[in-house]
């Protein structure tokens, strides 16, 4: 079963359930209170959290297991259901030249993911270019540079230059070559209104086939609200969720994932730039439930 | 007289309240757990209903929480023997470099000189960013090479800030996550060679339950004497910091709160609180 790797807790009291063909009102709502508990402390979003356990509560409730099915396994079977039904596959991304913006936090990782990406369009075939707009930032020209050699791959920057939606413009006929165009911009919050129009106008220069939103594993209840302006001005089509190496489930990917109505395209794992693996539901959805 | 049933739904409530402000879910149930032991069995007046009293005594207990181990940082600083030497220690990204360069503005702010010390010898461009704040500020860098011992280089900065006179040196460090065990004890060689008069973490306002696990692994390798919680620009929430001050013990010292020089405040406990309640003005 997928969802073998389970919380103690939670593995507790399902195994209660061991041998039984029936549940109980009090078996659903014990085990319904440990999902609660595993995704909460997974970062999920609190009303969230709510609105997956009526369903869970409700279908356990309801539904009859099928004839031979243990009623741990159904309620496994049913969790395991409504979490893939809102995470979904891995976004989409063709292997084919393509314009990729990255958007975020600041700190939350965009500039090692463009590097990342870029390394595995090239590791695909692909020849791939990061274009640096971030002129904000001290040192953001030299970093990204940096990464770009140590991915062997193409980079645009203009250290010299102010103007973000000038070196967007300016990069991407540079970078003409390239195949897969990975823009990468400054970080900045919600709150932010100016830098929040600064993104929209590199966006409509830049006007990329997907926008990613780079999300720290460790965001907290904030990242519903980081999401939904993020969507609202220059539309997510995916998230990436980087520093999975650390302890954090990353479950605020889930409230992004819901709030922009997207999926999740990337993992983060390390400071390297091959640290970088493509979404997979399953392990993710081990890890929101707290293996 | 208060009955344990009497409080299932108010305390509830607050769990899910403290949740939503990222306070991490065991520290939450420990502070629910005082209230719980505090209420039961006393008696109410008229006047108050339940609801009220659960929220009175939870502003004292969070209260209680974050005003930990509180000092008068200035102070301390500029009594103590010069250079003070300052290492920042936190995972990645969290706003180390930019709280240093900040912290060079506060002190030359209250007439006291700083260098800057880049134990950060390994990611890229780190180097150009922290020498880039250094210009915009006139503060002297040490570096390093890329690949260099960091502890070497903080080294080196002790030793500079003492043959010039300088005041206080603030030393920087590469994030690294609390699961490398390899860094971890890179920060606990830094630790023992610089013997620094103060570590202070760095973690964000933005970070949600994992804030617990990092903070107490970070205070483990390298003790801290407080921390800087950044981006609080970006968040109402705040329960980072109670997280933070409940396991680590020590005080949070200052809110960062934006990128220029002198977006950074003297965190103040009673606004914290009020904020977590949605009190604030
Ligand atoms: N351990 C780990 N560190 C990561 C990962 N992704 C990024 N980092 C580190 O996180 C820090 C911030 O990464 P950046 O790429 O600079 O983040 P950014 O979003 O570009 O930051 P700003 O441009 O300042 O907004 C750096 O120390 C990176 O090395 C990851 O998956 N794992
Ligand atoms: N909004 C906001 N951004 C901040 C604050 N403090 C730092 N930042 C930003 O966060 C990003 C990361 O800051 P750094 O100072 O490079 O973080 P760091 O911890 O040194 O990162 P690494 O060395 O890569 O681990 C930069 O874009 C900073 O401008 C803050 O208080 N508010
Ligand atoms: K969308
Ligand atoms: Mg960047
Ligand atoms: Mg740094």
């Amino acid at each position: 079963m997928v969802l073998d790797n389970l919380g103690s807790s939670l593995r507790g009291s399902l195994d209660k359930l061991q041998g039984k063909s029936r549940l109980s009102e009090e078996d659903v709502e014990e085990i319904v209170k440990e999902i609660q508990r595993s995704l909460l402390s997974a970062d999920v979003d609190v009303s969230l959290v709510m609105d997956l356990s009526s369903s869970i509560k409700e279908r356990a409730t309801e539904e009859e297991p099928p004839g031979g099915t243990s009623a741990r396994d159904h309620v496994l079977k049913i969790v395991y259901e409504e979490l893939v039904g809102l995470i979904g596959e891995s976004t989409e991304i063709p292997l084919e030249p393509q314009t990729i913006m990255l958007a975020g936090l600041q700190g939350s990782g965009k500039t090692t993911t463009a590097a990342k990406m870029a390394w595995w369009f090239s590791k695909k075939g692909l020849r791939p270019a990061v274009v640096q707009t971030d002129t904000f930032r001290p040192g953001a020209y030299d970093q990204a540079k940096q990464m770009c050699e140590r991915a062997e791959v193409d980079f645009y920057g203009d250290p010299d230059e102010e103007d973000p939606v000038k070196i967007a413009r300016e990069g991407l006929e540079e970078t003409d070559d390239a195949d897969v165009h990975i823009v990468d911009t400054a970080g900045r919050h919600a709150l932010e209104d100016s830098l929040i129009d600064e993104i929209e106008d590199i966006e409509s220069v830049v006007n990329p086939d997907l926008s990613l939103l780079v999300l720290d594993a460790a965001i907290g209840q904030g990242a519903k609200e980081q999401a939904r302006e993020f969507d609202d001005s220059i539309g997510i089509g995916g998230v990436v969720i980087t520093k999975l190496d650390g302890t954090a489930k990353g479950g605020g990917a889930l409230t992004a994932v819901n709030e922009t109505d997207s999926s999740i395209a990337f993992l983060g794992t390390g400071e390297t730039v091959q640290d970088i693996e493509r979404f997979e539901p399953n392990g993710f959805i081990s890890r929101l439930l707290g293996m | 007289i208060i009955e344990e049933e009497d409080l299932e739904d108010p305390l509830w409530e607050l769990e899910m309240a403290l949740l939503e402000s990222d306070v991490e879910m065991t520290v939450a149930e420990e502070i629910l757990q005082t209230i719980r032991d505090k209420m039961i069995g006393e008696t109410r007046a008229q006047v108050d209903t339940t609801g009220e009293l659960v929220s009175e005594a939870l502003h004292d207990a969070l209260y209680d929480v974050i005003s930990v181990g509180q000092f008068d940082f200035d102070q301390r600083v500029r009594e103590a023997e010069k250079p003070v030497t300052i290492i920042f220690t936190g995972v990645n990204g969290v706003g180390k470099t930019t709280s240093i360069a900040k912290m060079a503005r506060y002190f030359e702010e209250r007439g006291l000189s700083t260098i800057l010390a880049n134990g950060d010898t390994y990611r890229a461009g780190a180097n150009e960013q922290i020498q880039k704040h250094a210009d915009n500020l006139d503060k002297k860098l040490i570096s390093h090479e890329q690949g260099g011992d960091p502890a070497a280089v903080l080294y080196d900065g002790v030793e500079f800030a003492e043959a010039h006179d300088i005041d206080v040196v603030l030393g920087d460090t590469a994030g690294r996550l609390h699961t490398s065990n390899d860094l971890m004890a890179q920060l606990e060689k830094i630790d023992r060679v610089v013997d620094p008069d103060m570590t202070l973490f760095v973690d964000e306002a933005v970070a949600g339950q994992d804030a617990v696990q990092r903070s107490k692994k970070f205070n483990d390798a390298a003790e801290i004497d407080g921390t800087i919680l950044t981006k609080a620009d970006a968040d109402s929430n705040g329960g980072a910091a109670i997280s933070i001050a409940y396991v680590t013990g020590k005080p949070i010292l200052f809110l960062g709160v934006g990128q220029d020089y002198d977006d950074i405040e003297r965190f103040d406990p009673e606004r914290m609180v009020n904020r977590l309640l949605g009190e604030e003005e």
